[in-house]
């Protein structure tokens, strides 16, 4: 493996000394330290600076209050109704999201692998919602759904569905299935995405054979089809649960939580604490709270989708 | 039979492009709403009959966001951070990325799962102690405090969907050179690099849009007008100053222009890059 020949002649070159390097076993701690510093500077340090903040009182309006006070914000947290209406209303924004999101997903992605004539343009445009920023898709669709000028309640007047035009981020009882739908629209090309790669990956020859074994298109879905999309369906889900419960941006924009607390989620709560209470201790715990929910919906998850294939 | 499979296959053929046409106008409709709504003037848009096709087509809005608003100065702010967010995760994460492709060493597994674990720490977990550790270092309100802010998400993503490129590429050529007596260095940078190049570009255009379009991050670090990005700046002229429809419209429209031209541009390779990422992941 040593070099001989090449020795004298890249000596010249600049980075002969780093080549040299390239060559010791201390090369590949060159190659990671970088990211590694980075990570460690970004987010691991913060990280554990986030969980003494929770244990802390941090008010940037009030410096004077600072200090200790373990577990008191955990404590508030059991008797704070916000709260509890936010860990209720995180549960059923992420379900339907992502119920709603697979299903458009699995269709799109069941259309676009027929691959028919057009299909790689329809697959660009599907996928561009995906792309576009959470506050251009926001004000958007406060567009769409506006009381006074939204094209879609004009639609549904005229088709009959609505005797007049309605508030629908106004009004407690649809505020967060209007939340919903944007999210749907927003996410589901992220699904669509990657069943069509799992798609693919399915081999051709398993349908043949079942057709020769005289299975119907139902029986190939449930046997083969759903069996070997397993794993992606269980990374996305994973993935998007995980983006849905930590972003609260399009809530921010579409409704900042409201009416009267009806779209108020977790993410949104703990961002409003600290942006707006400069209450960072009680967000600080919140946003814990929240991790570690996280934490175990994940192991859970996986160990279910693991027990299901046995 | 015959005939019969033929023609379930034609009613399957026009079910999908039922199907597709649905779902593209689901996806384009409100787009292309708010790109004629960016076209109409204020009146009418604000009328009690609703306007499909525009009538008047105007241009005012968009000369509006661009002279009546500190909207040129939010759009560099936000190139700048973008381009310091690439750099950032170009320069440290192809490093890395090389690194878990070709190298084997003890605790590659681990690091690897942990750059996969930290997409799974909340956002706002990491913005406030980011907020107070950067008031500390007086990173607040800095273009490059915003983008450091944003390696902490957007460097793992860089990380694992290179090394899927990096992955796919021949390992062949790289030993040929290696016996032929280049150093390791030398391989990777005259041989995998330019080999992995469609990949790195994919890569580099996804984190690019991704800060971009970043929000919540950018409304807790950024303070003032010196390094508010247009996310922000957006949002803040809606609250404001109850920014006409148009101009709100307009402001979109030219926000996510250089996402779709970015998108357009290298979107095979980075629908690839992404599915191999997520799939392994």
């Amino acid at each position: 493996m040593r070099r001989v020949s090449m020795t004298s002649n890249s000596r010249r070159h600049p980075f002969s000394s780093l080549g040299e390097i390239s060559e010791t076993r201390y090369w590949v701690y060159l190659l990671l330290l970088p990211s590694l510093l980075l990570l460690f500077l970004v987010v691991a340090y913060p990280t554990i600076y986030g969980f003494v903040i929770s244990v802390r009182e941090m008010r940037l309006t009030r410096p004077g209050l600072n200090g200790w006070v373990g577990m008191k914000h955990y404590i508030s947290m059991m008797s704070d109704r916000v709260f509890w209406i936010s860990l209720k209303n995180t549960a059923i924004w992420v379900a339907a999201a992502v119920m709603i999101e697979m299903t458009l997903g699995f269709i799109a992605a069941v259309a676009l692998n027929r691959n028919l004539p057009g299909t790689r343009l329809f697959g660009v445009l599907i996928l561009l919602p995906y792309f576009l920023p959470n506050v251009v898709a926001g004000h958007m669709w406060a567009l769409l759904l506006d009381p006074r000028l939204g094209v879609i309640n004009d639609i549904l007047v005229r088709l009959g569905f609505l005797s007049s035009y309605k508030a629908w981020f106004a009004d407690p009882n649809t505020a967060l299935a209007a939340t919903i739908l944007v999210e749907a629209w927003h996410g589901f090309p992220f699904f669509a995405l990657l069943f069509l790669a799992g798609l693919k990956g399915i081999p051709e020859d398993l349908y043949k054979a079942a057709a020769v074994d005289g299975a119907g298109s139902f029986t190939k879905f449930k046997l083969i089809t759903v069996p070997m999309l397993k794993t992606v369906i269980t990374a996305a889900v994973i993935l998007r649960v995980i983006s849905l419960v930590n972003s609260p941006d399009l809530l921010l924009v579409l409704t900042g939580g409201g009416p009267g607390n009806s779209t108020q989620v977790l993410s949104l709560y703990a961002f409003q604490t600290a942006y707006r209470d400069f209450n960072f201790g009680y967000a600080g715990a919140l946003s814990v709270v929240m991790f570690f929910i996280l934490m175990v919906f994940a192991t859970i998850y996986i160990r279910l989708s693991r027990i299901t294939k046995e | 039979m015959f005939k019969s499979n033929r023609s379930r296959r034609l009613a399957a053929d026009i079910l999908t492009y039922v199907v597709l046409c649905t779902l593209a106008a689901f996806c384009l409709g409100p787009m292309v709403w708010m790109f004629l709504t960016s076209l109409k003037p204020e009146a009418d848009i604000v009328t009690s009959q609703m306007q499909y096709i525009p009538t008047h087509i105007t241009f005012e809005n968009y000369v509006a966001i661009w002279t009546q608003s500190n909207f040129p100065v939010l759009i560099t702010n936000s190139l700048i951070v973008t381009t310091v967010t690439v750099a950032i995760c170009v320069v440290t994460g192809t490093l890395a990325a090389y690194a878990f492709s070709r190298l084997v060493f003890r605790g590659r597994n681990n690091i690897m799962l942990g750059y996969l674990l930290i997409r799974m720490f909340p956002a706002v977990m990491m913005i406030i102690p980011l907020y107070v550790m950067m008031r500390t270092v007086g990173l607040v309100d800095s273009r490059f405090g915003l983008a450091l802010a944003y390696t902490s998400f957007l460097l793992p993503l860089f990380v694992w969907m290179l090394k899927g490129f990096f992955d796919a590429a021949p390992k062949e050529l790289e030993s040929a050179a290696r016996i032929d007596g280049s150093t390791r260095l030398g391989a990777m940078v005259r041989i995998v690099l330019p080999l992995a190049r469609n990949g790195l570009v994919a890569s580099s255009v996804f984190i690019a849009i991704a800060a971009w379009n970043e929000f919540i991050f950018a409304l807790m670090l950024t303070t003032g007008q010196g390094s508010r990005t247009w996310p922000v700046g957006l949002q803040l002229m809606v609250g404001e100053f109850q920014l006409p429809w148009g101009v709100l419209a307009a402001g979109g429209i030219l926000s996510i222009l250089p996402v779709m031209l970015l998108f357009a541009v290298v979107q095979r390779a980075m629908v690839q890059g992404l599915t191999a990422g997520a799939i392994k992941g």
